[in-house]
């Protein structure tokens, strides 16, 4: 669905080279700090800068052959841009159907009103949670078999984060052939939504991983000096220096829970995850 | 490109009372004033003008980005752009002429022929300050683009003063070459300015697909 390999962009000192995919039917997620690369990520993506080198493929085209056709297969969300906010809903109603064959007006309309949307209201008006709904029912209204979705929760309370979470199950739901590409800062929305992870940080890939796996088989394990000295240090992927000795980031829970009862070992999280690939040293 | 022209729309309706103000005063100068004919170059600058409006809107809140992951090219909406400054532009131009052309006719002061001549005079240049304009709004935006233009404006001002004095220097009768243009035909002069200023437009919407090409969101 979506291949980037060594996507290379500079700017100033930043130096992005990312190498990714995204299979039909998965919901892939993009987790990283601010200014790690995930924004240059999307917008290499959708062509709106031009790469220094590398080769990224959308359905199996070079992204330099993507045609307008093509696109109507995308639903695009970013965190920082949108409709002008001088338009109202029911102005840019007549503009997707324009722009998309395939725009299910219905559908559109229907969400709307599930949603409470405002017809007749300027979206510069628009709370951001409305923003967002927006943005994202503009994504979803055509049957695109791609979703690019840059931060689309950003702003969002814990309410309206689940109905556009809930959103995008459905979403998916509708075809088996869809994907999603998504990016957040809120770990607990990928964990829930995404098959598979990718964290970047300082322009490069760190980590990719099943969520399944990350959640089942990574840990954190809390040790102190002396346990440091005695633990098996072939599964340890990152550790961090604490005031009680050690955090030590796993891919290999089960392993230390049997070899080693005596030791606290946490439940690996995303949050946990990014804080040690980012914090911690090798 | 229908898209984006109804979107332009949808913004261009937004500014009704802005439109209906031009026109009242439009109509009231034409009643008015001596020179109806004036209020024809006033509107279909006005009305083309707002394509430069519609740019800054497309960019306002980095608006652009979301714009090009739609289903377009750059080139789509560079085409978009000029040919809705011609639609806004020919429209205005048409109104207002059969504005002065009615009111030129009624006051006795100027015949139906003699207001479309004059019209027809200011189209080319409508065009050729489009064709300047356009590149610049897309290759800077708002402020900048506009200043940009003026520059631009005052460097052809420039060039064309440098240009006589040269003429002067080299001893070449230009009052002579421009003294032969009253004999040429009145419908020649306008077409032969209407082809020059389409060669100048065509000029200026390729610059403009290579500003847009270039350009990073």
């Amino acid at each position: 669905m979506l291949k980037i390999e060594h996507l290379r962009k500079q700017y100033g000192n930043f130096s992005l080279d990312c190498t990714m995919e995204v299979q039909p039917g998965c919901v892939t997620g993009l987790i990283g700090p601010n200014g790690s690369g995930k924004s240059t990520t999307f917008k290499a993506i959708l062509g709106l800068i031009h790469i220094d080198g590398g080769n990224v493929e959308i359905f199996g085209k070079n992204i330099g052959e993507i045609t307008p056709e093509d696109k109507q297969k995308l639903g695009v969300v970013l965190s920082d841009s949108g409709f002008s906010g001088y338009l109202e809903v029911r102005d840019i109603v007549p503009v997707l159907e324009s722009l998309y064959g395939t725009f299910d007006k219905t559908f559109f309309l229907q969400n709307i009103q599930r949603f409470g949307l405002p017809m007749d209201k300027k979206m510069k008006d628009f709370s951001t949670g409305m923003k967002a709904k927006l943005k994202v029912l503009a994504a979803i209204s055509h049957k695109a078999k791609l979703l690019i979705l840059d931060e689309p929760t950003v702003g969002l309370d814990v309410v309206a984060r689940d109905e556009m979470l809930e959103l995008l199950r459905e979403f998916m739901e509708g075809d088996e052939e869809r994907s999603i590409l998504i990016s957040s800062h809120i770990s607990g929305d990928l964990e829930t939504l995404c098959d598979d992870l990718y964290m970047i940080h300082e322009g490069k890939i760190v980590l990719h991983e099943d969520t399944d796996v990350l959640l089942g088989s990574y840990a954190l394990l809390k040790v102190n000096p002396s346990q440091y000295a005695e633990l098996d240090k072939r599964y340890i992927l990152r550790r961090r220096k604490e005031s009680f000795g050690y955090s030590c980031l796993t891919d290999q829970k089960q392993y230390y829970l049997d070899n080693y009862p005596q030791i606290a070992i946490e439940k690996g999280s995303v949050d946990e995850v990014i804080s040690m690939t980012v914090r911690g040293e090798a | 490109m229908k898209g984006l022209l109804i979107k332009d729309i949808k913004l261009l309706v937004k500014q009704q009372r802005f439109f209906s103000s031009i026109i009242f005063i439009a109509v009231v100068l034409t009643v008015v004033t001596d020179n109806p004919s004036f209020i024809v170059g006033y509107m279909t600058f006005i009305g083309s003008s707002f394509t430069l409006s519609s740019i800054t809107y497309d960019e306002f809140d980095n608006g652009n980005a979301f714009l090009f992951s739609l289903p377009i090219t750059r080139r789509m909406y560079t085409k978009e752009k000029y040919s809705f400054a011609l639609i806004l532009g020919g429209g205005f131009w048409v109104f207002s002429t059969a504005l002065a052309a009615a009111v030129g006719e009624m006051k006795q002061m100027a015949s139906i022929g003699d207001t479309l001549i004059i019209s027809c005079m200011i189209l080319p240049i409508m065009l050729v300050m489009l064709s300047i304009m356009l590149p610049f709004q897309l290759k800077y935006g708002g402020e900048k683009g506009r200043i940009a233009a003026i520059v631009m404006v005052g460097g052809i001002f420039i060039a064309f003063l440098i240009m006589a004095k040269a003429a002067e220097w080299l001893n070449i009768d230009l009052e002579g070459v421009f003294g032969s243009f009253p004999t040429m035909d009145g419908k020649a002069i306008v077409a032969a300015a209407l082809i020059f200023a389409f060669v100048i437009l065509l000029i200026s919407i390729r610059a403009s697909i290579f500003i847009m090409e270039k350009k990073e969101f």
